[in-house]
């Protein structure tokens, strides 16, 4: 028995690296010369004319030429700018901590000269947690961003901007100066609004191709698991500080009753799974026309700050709301730690900013690429009337797909509670009523014995090999269960109320 | 004469004391000397005229890593030194193990000698320093970097012998054109400027009141921006200097910048929307300003932010004469209007458009308010 152990032991360090199907290629970037030696790159996006933009914690911005592989120094002085869009090759938009910020160069000369405010009408207590994450712009001309709440690790400034409220004051992660904690809309007439409510650390805010806004937050307090939210005006998302800000919200939020405070909340839709999923997930990025990466159009993209990964989502109408599943897809070493920021280059490989801010995390630029070929991937998951559906992107060997034991489903739910986190509750597992494999051998439907609503399902999915021998690249993949086809039971809340000593 | 004997015989007695007592320079060396040359002593590396052996031995004779610092010997006699070092521009890879054999006293007449041997002229370094520094020093091995970590070579020598690894704030030295940082200040909302001008000036504009701060000049830019830089973005930038002006708002008491940079409070002390003392006074505005943005002109902010229906900018530069700053501000449209700075001991004040008050009130007509300056400059 103790020689395999050994054995075993290397199979299972393989699953917890993570692996990348072999059609990508993962490449290193040249880091830019900035003056600081730190290379976090907190925004990233490309110009109209191909350059590279990158924002660094020091506060510069530099341009990338990808042919000539030469930087240039834009812009500098920037406090923390988490976020940038382009909206020509001389034009940014950059969220920086006290702004939504046009930067401009006007005479042409390559360097930027005009840093306009495009809007400061929110608050900073002082707090390093609050930070600004993010710009990006609808069709219609609006700007949306995102303000993280202020950390329990320290308290507020001196002197504050915007009007202190000491009833966003009290917490974990508090929201003491106006709106912290909620996606703010500045709309092209001028005007700055919170969009919507109950937003812990929302690091990332991106669009899918039909044009719905979606934000990732953060596990901690409020959020036992860390989310994607489907971001409606309006709607409140669980974290509570925020609705200190909310009009008509009366009271003290972290003391107000929690039942009333789930029975407001809008749900994820999709929760990546504590440890196994993604620990702080960071930007969406839709996988679009531009994009050459493999026959996933119109999935998104999140980065994951703690582990070396970035996690596909694929998203479905159900009952009215998006839910869906997620699942590992470029995954593990070379692929460093701290993917924040990414954005589809000209040529449509996708290159990934990395950043830390002390956290778990890392350094650097990278660049990761398709070489045309299809990957052995699951390609979608979806709800069917007593189980779900999987799409492989090739054929798979039916026996093995048809074998019960290889479908390890399980399902839980996180908590909502005040308290860090959440443990996975009334974890299960989950029978396997039947299972057929489509005729084309690329398609599963999977029967359960039950499908639980409010609970997210996942399966790790063994031994699965496509018919030409490949095993399947990603096979743990987690669908937030929401909503059923039809008759849906009302939302159980899982509330947890905190024990106070 | 009787008082002269004993004066005279005190003074014998003083200077015999002395004797016994103290020993001469020369003395201290020379015994350094004995011991440097002794049988397996220093003198079995690093040769008797110190000049080491090439690729292996770093020379003692005239070595950079003596100057200015006796702490930097001490420190390798008493716990080695790993790794090659690059001594006076050459690489040599031996290393040298802590000198266990002789105590305090007699590395102290060793150093001593080497210190002043070979035409080095440096320092006599006596048995206390070395007894202090074994207790106080790590107990590792040194290695080039952790030593010159904890012993830094003077600035300006280490920029000559290849050994300078500037830090973001040294390249700030001498500005010769203008730098902007916006960061987290002291005595200031969290939406600040640090801006450092050529002819080191230094001021903090806050974008979060659209107004000036404070100037200072004496003891350099702002630090620790680089533990603000790799951070979370937490630390308030520190100074030195103290601030030759510095505006006045009532909201503020007597706090020191000490405690204007804590983050850790329940609550502030006042927040922006309760701001006072705005500096420019046009009747029938009572609404806070705004801030808009900047544009760089040769670097130089141009900071600019609305009052009402007026846009008003502020630029700040140096005086022509290079003692203080000049700001120079323009309203548009042009209205009559009062400009309240704060009178200071510290500096003068003075303005192209009319007397600045003793109470620190300068009075303009429509007309000069359109462009108009204020000089700042500090009393010696």
């Amino acid at each position: 028995m103790k020689f395999f152990l050994p054995f075993q032991f290397f199979l299972f360090s393989l699953t917890m690296l993570g692996v990348t199907a072999p059609q990508y290629s993962v490449i290193n970037v040249p880091p830019p010369p900035t003056k600081y030696k730190n290379i976090q790159i907190d925004g990233l996006t490309f110009l109209p004319n191909g350059k590279l933009v990158v924002c660094l914690p020091s506060g510069e911005i530099f341009l990338r030429d990808l042919k000539s592989e030469t930087w240039e120094l834009f812009a500098e002085g920037l406090h923390n700018p988490l976020g940038v869009i382009a909206l020509s090759n001389t034009e940014l938009i950059v969220t920086q901590r006290p702004e939504l910020t046009r930067i401009q160069d006007l005479n042409g000369d390559g360097k930027a000269d005009d840093f306009e405010v495009v809007t400061d009408q929110f608050g900073m207590s002082g707090n390093y947690h609050e930070f600004n994450f993010t710009p990006v712009r609808d069709r219609m001309g609006n700007y949306f961003f995102a303000l993280g709440t202020g950390s329990k690790g320290d308290g507020v400034r001196t002197i504050t901007r915007g009007v202190f409220n000491p009833k966003g004051r009290p917490g974990r992660m508090h929201s003491s100066a106006p709106y912290r904690g909620c996606i703010m809309m500045h709309t092209p007439k001028g005007k700055t609004i919170p969009y919507s409510f109950g937003h812990r650390t929302p690091n990332g805010l991106g669009f899918d191709l039909e044009g719905n806004l979606f934000v990732t937050d953060n596990q901690g307090d409020w959020v036992g698991s860390s989310k994607l939210f489907h971001v409606q005006k309006d709607h409140f998302y669980g974290h509570a500080a925020s609705l200190a800000w909310k009009t008509g919200f009366d009271g003290i939020p972290i003391k107000t009753d929690i039942e009333m405070l789930a029975k407001m909340r809008s749900r994820a839709c999709v929760v990546f799974p504590h440890g196994t999923m993604a620990n702080s997930p960071t930007e969406v990025l839709a996988i679009s026309e531009k994009a050459n990466f493999g026959p996933f159009a119109g999935q998104l993209l999140v980065g994951e700050m703690n582990k070396p990964r970035i996690v596909r989502v694929m998203l479905e109408e159900v009952d009215g709301e998006l839910q869906g599943a997620c699942i590992p897809f470029i995954d593990g070493h070379p692929l460093g730690r701290g993917c924040n920021r990414m954005a589809w280059a000209p040529d449509g490989s996708l290159f990934i900013g990395q950043t830390k801010h002390t956290w778990a995390g890392g350094e650097g630029i990278q660049q990761v690429v398709w070489n045309g070929k299809t990957p052995f991937e699951i390609q979608n998951m979806e709800l069917t009337q007593h189980g779900f559906k999987f799409t492989f992107t090739k054929p798979i060997k039916r026996k093995i797909a048809e074998d019960r034991a290889n479908w390890p489903f399980k399902r839980y739910f996180f908590e909502y509670r005040e308290a860090y986190g959440s443990p996975r509750s009334d974890e299960v597992n989950i029978e396997i009523r039947n299972i057929v494999v489509s005729q084309n051998e690329k398609v599963v439907e999977i029967e359960l014995a039950e499908l639980k609503p409010w609970h997210i399902h996942e399966v790790k999915i063994e031994n699965l090999k496509s018919q030409t021998g490949e095993e399947l690249t990603n096979n743990y993949i987690a669908y937030t269960l929401n909503r059923l086809l039809e008759e849906t039971p009302p939302d159980p809340l899982h509330i947890k109320k905190q024990e106070k000593n | 004469m009787y008082l002269y004997t004993k004066i005279l015989i005190f003074s014998l007695l003083f200077f015999l004391s002395l004797k016994v007592y103290s020993e001469s320079r020369d003395e201290i060396i020379e015994k350094g000397r004995e011991l440097y040359n002794g049988a397996g002593s220093c003198v079995a590396c690093h040769m008797q005229d110190g000049k080491g052996q090439k690729g292996t031995i770093p020379p003692l004779a005239g070595s950079d890593w003596l100057k200015e610092s006796s702490a930097r010997s001490i420190a390798i006699s008493l716990r080695g030194l790993a790794g090659p070092i690059k001594v006076n521009g050459k690489k040599y890879y031996s290393a040298m193990p802590p000198q266990l054999l002789f105590n305090d006293e007699k590395l102290a007449y060793i150093l001593s000698y080497v210190n002043n041997a070979w035409g080095n002229k440096e320092n006599i370094i006596t048995k206390k320093q070395i007894t202090q520094a074994r207790k106080e020093l790590p107990q590792d091995v040194f290695t080039p970097q952790t030593l010159l970590k904890r012993f830094p070579f003077d600035k300006k020598y280490s920029k000559k012998n290849g050994t300078f690894t500037p830090t973001y704030d040294d390249t700030l030295g001498e500005i010769s054109s203008p730098v902007l940082y916006r960061t987290f200040m002291p005595g200031a909302s969290p939406a600040a400027f640090a801006v450092a001008l050529p002819g080191n000036h230094y001021y903090c504009w806050d974008a979060g009141e659209s107004r000036l701060r404070y100037v200072w000049t004496k003891g350099g830019f702002i630090k620790a921006n680089q533990a603000h830089w790799s951070s979370n973005g937490k630390p308030v930038a520190e100074f030195n200097g103290t601030p030759y002006y510095r505006a006045q708002t009532t909201l503020l008491k007597n706090e020191t910048f000490e405690e204007l940079s804590k983050t850790n409070m329940q609550k502030p002390i006042y927040d922006t929307s309760q701001a006072v003392d705005f500096p420019i006074l046009i009747e029938g505005i009572k609404e806070a300003p705004s801030f808009l943005g900047y544009r760089l002109m040769d670097g130089f902010p141009i900071f600019r932010y609305s009052l009402g229906k007026h846009t008003i900018t502020e630029l700040i530069r140096m005086n022509s004469e290079k003692t203080g700053i000049k700001r120079i501000f323009t309203i548009s449209p042009p209205t009559k209007m009062t400009f309240k700075l704060t009178p200071t001991e510290k500096a003068s004040m003075h303005s192209d458009c009319g007397k600045i008050k003793p109470d620190g009130t300068l009075s303009l007509s429509s007309s000069e308010s359109s462009k108009f300056s204020i000089i700042i400059t500090p009393k010696e």
